[in-house]
């Protein structure tokens, strides 16, 4: 999609986007709708899934049997183009004693081409965590506000689940929802497992169709029940951007989208307005500038960040009056558990692929607990489920040869379970990203630097975590195969988990947040933020669906201002 | 900044699911084990430095995956991996062994790459290829190819006690890694996963149909067997 006759100079466009991932694609799809002109531009390269993904191939045709290397760090066949841990001359540094890491691609589409699809409403609490423990702050909005955004994106991109019944778990109303797919053995074994001990375990929310969803422009199918999505997925299955809200922007021929455009900083045309942005191309290393009315910056929460702190006059950045652009960053808590199930060994073999990932999953149930103090941590946490055929992990094979291996390897495939814990952390004045003025990437932008710290909570709950998991291994007379450790050793580093936000905090008083409830910086008027960093606090829930509600409220908001002349 | 092997793994398992489970080898029971049974060779000095050589990059084409690094086993040692792989893996009623399969190859693929996990798993596999001659010339004056079927799986056998002596710790990590390397180099082939009875990797369009009868009847039992409720 890159333009070769696009000229910065002479471009006009109402809306500048920066970035095409979840936020970046919405904001392209919603305000093309409403008749606005949109330019996105977008660090990484041109990409796309029909010609590129290859979905078909045994893990055999890969170097080293598709195994995770440094320069493919979720296996040779993930589609991540460009990048992983680590993107070749655009490094990022740590404070002394931090451990923090950050994923980023270089491709169109962003990290929508390779996410886990797991895509849950966020509930009453989640908004408004203060209210309820003290800790952190609470939202301008509540879950009332997102709900209507939630039912129309889970249509929009597709969604599939079942009912949840449970206390902070929001239910779709009717329609919103596709269905989901039938559990596996050893979902059903850990279902039937955890409710004998009053753990729910329900159908999981995921971002893949389980019907078709036909358009003119970007017809989707349903799932075909066999490809590693990760690789991305030729038939549009599950959601990306590039094969929805990309095309379907493009052909209102609305949008023009520059790819290899990396944004150094927004532009400005006086104290409180957005000239546009300035970005280098990548190719050539030439600095362009480009003028809109609006500036959207969507280039995910970390690098939206980084974009304002290396704007404006001040030393501490653009639109950061209140002083908290850099703080406030979350991730999700992170832990793994696997048992080997004697009682599945041997089992009887059936087609067991289904939709890519888990079919349920295990949401957070102590809220009541929690309510009257029995918990030694605030916040909640969730388990997601892994076990179905495949080769056996090696600790669960004995140190033997020739025959008896290979009766082990026939006898163990299908009988582990893996439980892993995703959980909430609440924002600390310790963990926060800021520019390291020493490091520059090689485009000569200043790089970010970042402290990160686990405060108790994190810890307690991680540990509370594996207490759970292995009671329920235990139940089902598994071994269990990962080793009982201590909570910082068992917790996953800062940004691991790949669910950074809150850099840009939302709030409803500019002396306290960055934005307001529409990502409407308090600074700059002609300036939205639509990615994770406006989180106002994490919650234990993946944030894409709620990030891509948000999005779609800023953008109708942003599309009203522009037409109604309030932003002139 | 690269995050450890143990933290990719499990991330990779328990995100992305993927049906092949990855590449861990076991922690090595500490402590008096059972008594070699034979006088055990030293391990073989530092290894030459492998050649330089190319990854393939965080951009490669995925529609023809290529490996981009040149193999380095030397004839002698190609048949010396091919044999052990039919010894650990060998032909039966339901499928070929895995040095028929040429499964040898992709363990050189493997200890010839130029990543970091598959540089440490050259040291161990190079390291105790040498020592197995080493140990079968100091025992039956010839390499480990040339001595009898029987003395080849007598050293197979000290190599796979459950509970190693210390001087064998380090061979016996090198028959651990090499085990899993065929084992994850063998059921990931067509062969493999027939053995395995792998059912899968057909786009099955429509609802995903689920367990079948039989699945769900040993399923049943599953739960008497662990006293859950069976409604
Ligand atoms: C392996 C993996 C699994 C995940 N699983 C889940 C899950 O199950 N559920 C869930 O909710 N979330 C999951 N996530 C997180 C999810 O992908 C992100 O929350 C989501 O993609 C964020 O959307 P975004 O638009 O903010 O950022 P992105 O999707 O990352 O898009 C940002 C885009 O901006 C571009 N960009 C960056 N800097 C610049 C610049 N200076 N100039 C121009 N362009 C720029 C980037 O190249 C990128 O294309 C997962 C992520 C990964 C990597
Ligand atoms: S499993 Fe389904 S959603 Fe995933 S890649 Fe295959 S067809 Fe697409």
């Amino acid at each position: 999609m890159t333009l070769d006759t696009f000229d910065p100079a002479t471009t006009t466009v109402d809306v500048i986007i920066v970035g095409s991932g979840a936020a970046g694609g919405m904001a392209a799809f919603s305000l093309t709708q409403a008749g606005l002109r949109c330019l996105i531009l977008e660090a990484g390269r041109d990409y796309d899934p029909q010609s590129e993904v290859n979905m078909m191939a045994p893990e055999s045709a890969a170097p080293l049997r598709g195994a995770a290397t440094p320069d493919k760090p979720f296996g040779y066949f993930d589609a991540t183009v460009g990048g992983g841990w680590e993107v070749d001359g655009e490094p990022y540094t740590m404070r002394e004693g931090s451990d923090f890491r950050w994923y980023r691609p270089r491709m169109l589409g962003g990290r929508t081409n390779h996410w886990g699809r797991h895509a849950p409403r966020w509930g009453p609490y989640d908004f408004k965590p203060f209210s309820r423990d003290g800790l952190g702050v609470d939202w301008p909005i509540g879950y009332d506000d997102v709900a209507p955004f939630y039912d129309r994106v889970e249509r929009m991109i597709g969604v599939n689940g079942g009912r949840l019944e449970l206390e902070n778990h929001p239910d779709s109303p009717a329609n919103c929802l596709m269905p989901p797919p039938k559990p596996r053995v050893p979902e059903m074994l850990l279902k039937a497992t955890c409710e004998s001990m009053g753990i729910p375990v329900r159908a999981a929310h995921t971002a893949v169709l389980t019907r078709d969803m036909p358009h003119d422009v970007a017809p989707r199918s349903a799932c075909f029940n066999a490809t590693p999505c990760t690789r991305g997925c030729t038939i549009g299955a599950f959601f990306q951007t590039t094969t929805s809200f990309l095309p379907i922007a493009k052909a209102t021929g609305r949008l023009t989208v520059v790819t290899d455009a990396m944004v150094s900083k927004v532009v400005m045309a006086g104290k409180d307005r957005a000239a546009g942005v300035e970005y280098v191309d990548r190719k050539t290393g030439a600095r362009h500038k480009v003028e809109a009315r609006a500036v959207v910056l969507a280039a995910g929460t970390l690098e939206t960040t980084r974009l304002l702190l290396n704007s404006g006059e001040s030393p501490a950045g653009l639109a950061n009056a209140s002083g908290e652009l850099g703080r406030n960053l979350t991730d999700s808590t992170g832990a793994s558990f696997r048992a080997f199930v004697p009682a599945l060994a041997d089992r009887p073999r059936y087609n067991e692929d289904g939709i890519g990932g888990q079919h349920v999953y295990i949401p957070f149930w102590l809220y009541g607990e929690q309510k009257r103090g029995e918990l030694d941590f605030a916040r909640g946490y969730h388990f997601e489920i892994g076990g179905r055929f495949g080769i056996p992990p090696a600790a669960t094979l004995p140190r033997v040869w020739g025959a008896g291996l290979k009766k082990a390897v026939r006898a163990a495939s299908g009988a582990t379970i893996g439980m892993t814990l995703r959980g909430e952390m609440i924002p600390n004045k310790d963990t926060f990203c800021e520019i390291d003025q020493g490091v520059k990437d090689r485009f000569g932008i200043p790089v970010l630097r970042f402290s990160f710290r686990w405060s108790q909570h994190e810890l307690n709950q991680v540990a509370h975590g594996q207490r759970i998991a292995h009671a329920v291994f235990k139940r089902m007379n598994a071994t269990i195969l990962s080793p009982e450790l201590p909570p910082e050793k068992l917790i996953t580093a800062g940004g691991e988990i790949i669910h950074e936000l809150g850099t840009a905090r939302m709030g409803a008083d500019p002396r306290s947040s960055v934005v307001d409830s529409y990502g409407q910086a308090w600074d700059v008027k002609n300036l939205f933020l639509m990615d994770g960093a406006i989180f106002a606090s994490g919650a234990h829930k993946n944030p894409t669906l709620t990030i891509l509600a948000l999005a779609l409220r800023a953008s109708e908001r942003l599309a009203a201002r522009l037409k109604s002349g309030a932003l002139a | 900044m690269t995050p450890s092997r143990r933290q990719t793994l499990q991330w990779v398992m328990a995100a992305a699911a993927l049906p092949l489970a990855r590449w861990t080898s076991p922690a090595l029971a500490a402590g008096p084990g059972t008594p070699a049974p034979f006088e055990v060779v030293a391990w073989p000095p530092t290894l030459p430095p492998p050649p330089p050589a190319q990854g393939y990059g965080r951009d490669p084409n995925l529609m023809e995956p290529k490996v981009t690094w040149p193999l380095t086993l030397s004839t002698a040692q190609r048949a010396t991996v091919d044999m052990l792989g039919d010894m650990i893996l060998p032909a039966d009623g339901k499928s070929p062994g895995a040095g028929a399969l040429g499964v040898g190859g992709f363990v050189d693929e493997w200890i010839s790459a130029p990543y970091p996990v598959q540089r440490r798993d050259r040291e161990l596999l190079l390291g105790g290829l040498i020592w197995l001659d080493a140990q079968s010339r100091a025992l039956h004056q010839a390499e480990f190819t040339a001595i009898t079927a029987s003395h080849r799986a007598a050293l197979l056998d000290a190599l796979t006690v459950e509970t190693p002596d210390a001087r064998l710790a380090k061979p016996v990590a090198f028959m651990d890694g090499l085990r899993y390397l065929f084992v994850l180099g063998y059921y990931s082939l067509e062969e493999g996963k027939a053995d395995m009875g792998y059912i899968g990797d057909q786009p099955t369009p429509g609802e995903y149909p689920g367990p079948t009868p039989e699945a769900l009847a040993h399923y049943a039992g599953v739960l008497r067997e662990l006293g859950l409720p069976t409604d």
